[in-house]
């Protein structure tokens, strides 16, 4: 029940970024100007790495919940044999990717505040912070929700299916905010 | 589950064939459409697409069926938590965030971090103690 209430949310939230999409193509059709000045600034081999990294968080994510669907949510070995590690562990490495791929937008938005685009100084630097920047929201939202999924296995005894069920529910969050910013990064990036 | 998931794929398809109509009638000239109906097909596809995924590692529900009976429902559906008052914390915390937005960062600052503490207490307010769910 759980699953598909999260399903019915981010297909709403699908339409939250339709909007954002909209509006990108809207002005992008009434300013054509505008973009062939201002998309060069954008740095597309760095984008494109970063892209890879949250890319493949969403393989650590899933690792992790194959372990959780089995009920491992700490790992069985030593630390360094990854292939006994349990949900815990695989969260934790996707947190780091997630974390760095935020932190590399960071930078990249100072980048561009370098180049003169800032939020308010003309529509593409509104339209290319509102919807990478609403994005990036939606990862740090993951990111915090990864820590309370990865909390709650130290705060309790046993390893329930009411647990399992929020790890993979997270982990559909992760996957949707991931391909939502590979559509992003092919419609600012890649198509200009 | 074939009832669900067949009527949102009927309904995805109907946003496929509006949206290729507005395309076209408009000449591709507007975007806003397009990308609102492709997308509303694209939030049919993933409910539909979810509940298919989910209906065939279920086994046949009693509403499947049709000698089925409503007694037949009856078991466990889950833990739906009797009171809380952490839902009232989180959203009086997050209008602090929201308010501040529209008058001045400061509030952001101070209401940011009663929404994470408001948060938290709603997580994990059943995920704590002895009586963990």
């Amino acid at each position: 029940m759980t699953s598909v209430g999260t399903i019915v949310w981010l297909s709403s939230e699908l339409m939250f970024f339709a909007g954002l999409f909209a509006m990108y193509f809207t002005i992008r059709s009434v300013s054509p100007e505008l973009w062939a000045d201002k998309t060069t600034a954008l740095n597309v081999p760095y984008a494109a790495g970063n892209t890879l990294i949250l890319v493949i968080s969403s393989v650590w994510c899933q690792l992790g919940v194959f372990r959780a669907e089995n009920g491992h949510p700490v790992r069985t070995g030593k630390l360094l044999e990854i292939g006994k590690w349990g949900m815990r562990e695989w969260y934790v490495l996707t947190y780091i990717f997630g974390a760095v791929f935020v932190s590399g937008q960071v930078k990249e938005y100072a980048d561009m505040v370098h180049e003169g685009i800032t939020m308010s100084s003309d529509a593409y630097g509104s339209v290319f912070y509102m919807t990478t920047g609403f994005h990036a929201l939606h990862v740090t939202g993951g990111l915090l929700a990864f820590l309370m999924i990865i909390g709650r296995t130290f705060t309790t005894r046993r390893y329930t299916h009411t647990q399992a069920t929020g790890a993979i529910v997270t982990s559909y969050y992760w996957h949707f905010v991931d391909v939502v910013w590979i559509a992003l990064f092919a419609t600012i990036y890649l198509l200009q | 589950m074939k009832v669900e998931y067949k009527f949102f794929v009927i309904l995805s398809a109907f946003f496929l064939i509006v949206g290729t109509v507005y395309g076209v009638t408009t000449e591709w000239d507007e975007p806003v459409g397009p990308v609102g109906l492709y997308l509303c097909m694209g939030l049919c596809l993933m409910i539909g697409g979810f509940l298919w995924w989910t209906g065939r590692k279920l086994d046949t529900r009693p509403e499947d069926r049709l000698d089925g009976e409503i007694s037949d429902v009856d078991g466990d559906y889950g833990f739906f938590s009797p009171h809380s008052y952490w839902p009232l914390a989180v959203a009086a915390s997050a209008a602090v965030v929201f308010l501040g937005l529209a008058i001045g960062w400061w509030m952001v600052f101070i209401g940011a971090p009663l929404v994470a503490l408001a948060a938290t207490g709603w997580v994990f307010e059943y995920f704590h103690g002895d009586h963990a769910i």
